[in-house]
């Protein structure tokens, strides 16, 4: 395709497979049995939904900082939108992401404790990146021309990309945490029954699908404003 | 802070490692749940997974009503010719 638009056919059989695929994973992700472990019990499942979340703003910064690269390559306001609207939906999943995590923590590891928020190093440097991504979008409203709203934001944006995995992955793992990590896989512990994995990759692929539903929709979005708005370069 | 997690060289035996119950009942203060807490942990704690299954399911509802309201907006504005605001405000 000459031009990034949207692939319509593409978005709508996506849909619907997209809706099928995570029906499984939610009827798996409760019907599965799994090994009893100490304090989790059955919150062990939100490894189902959880950690996806956090796969998810990963996934969702790099298309995001891909086409903030491209945009800065040939400035094509298509770019702009498609990194704007990568970063929204990615900060939707990284709070869904920190918000499961209080309410899971509050159940199981601080239960006892009264505590919402203890920090975790994890927790609190995934609050600092979210943090960072509204500088972006804080930046953003701030620059009335288009142009120059999507270099400046693009610039941002490959710096927001590039703390990222030092405050997500590499510092969290320096230091005491409820977070899997320091022994080298962020996402499983020793005592993750294995059996788990076998709904918690499809349920990321899930939830890869539901980004790329919300993304897609608001990338069509912005193009029929950025039409409406006389841009013949659309 | 309180640190939770245990050390694990001292006590750990590759099946019990961090998240057992063995470190958390140590030297943490402990209030005895009640009411919508003694729910949630009720079922072997099964309401917390839901609770998170919801969270991210109003997450998701509250996204498609957002963009739902930017179409909204821009159907009204294309309606009545009204020029359309700043892509980002919308």
């Amino acid at each position: 395709m000459a031009r990034p638009g949207v692939n319509l056919k593409l978005y709508r059989n996506a849909r619907v497979i997209v809706v099928v695929w995570m029906t499984a994973v939610l009827l798996a992700a409760f019907l599965l049995r799994i090994p009893r472990i100490h304090i989790l019990e059955h919150t062990a499942r939100n490894l189902y939904f959880h950690v996806p979340m956090w796969f998810t703003l990963m996934a969702g910064m790099i298309v995001s900082v891909y086409h903030s690269i491209r945009y800065l390559g040939t400035p094509d306001l298509v770019r702009d939108v498609r990194a704007a609207a990568a970063a929204r939906v990615a900060v939707l999943f990284g709070l869904l992401g920190l918000t499961t995590g209080i309410v899971w923590a509050h159940y199981t590891w601080y239960q006892g404790t009264g505590l919402w928020w203890n920090f975790d190093p994890k927790q609190s440097m995934a609050a600092v990146e979210l943090l960072i991504y509204g500088g972006y979008f804080v930046l953003r409203s701030t620059i009335d021309d288009p142009q120059k709203r999507a270099r400046m934001a693009a610039v941002y944006n490959i710096f927001a990309f590039v703390t990222m995995p030092f405050l997500l992955y590499v510092l969290p793992r320096q230091m005491e945490s409820l977070h899997p990590g320091a022994e080298g896989n962020p996402a499983f512990s020793q005592i993750t029954a294995p059996i788990m994995r076998a709904v918690f990759y499809p349920a990321i692929i899930g939830f890869f699908g539901i980004f790329w539903l919300l993304y897609t929709q608001r990338v069509r979005l912005a193009l029929i404003k950025q039409r409406a708005l006389g841009d013949v370069e659309l | 802070m309180i640190s939770f997690v245990q050390d694990t060289t001292q006590t750990g035996t590759g099946e019990t490692t961090a998240y057992d119950s063995v470190w958390a009942h140590t030297g943490v203060p402990v209030q005895q749940p009640k009411g919508f807490e003694q729910v949630m942990l009720s079922e072997d704690k099964l309401y917390v997974v839901l609770a998170v299954v919801l969270i991210i399911w109003f997450g998701i509802v509250f996204f498609l009503f957002r963009t739902d309201r930017k179409i909204a907006r821009l159907e009204r504005s294309v309606e009545k010719g009204i020029p359309v605001e700043h892509p980002d405000h919308g």
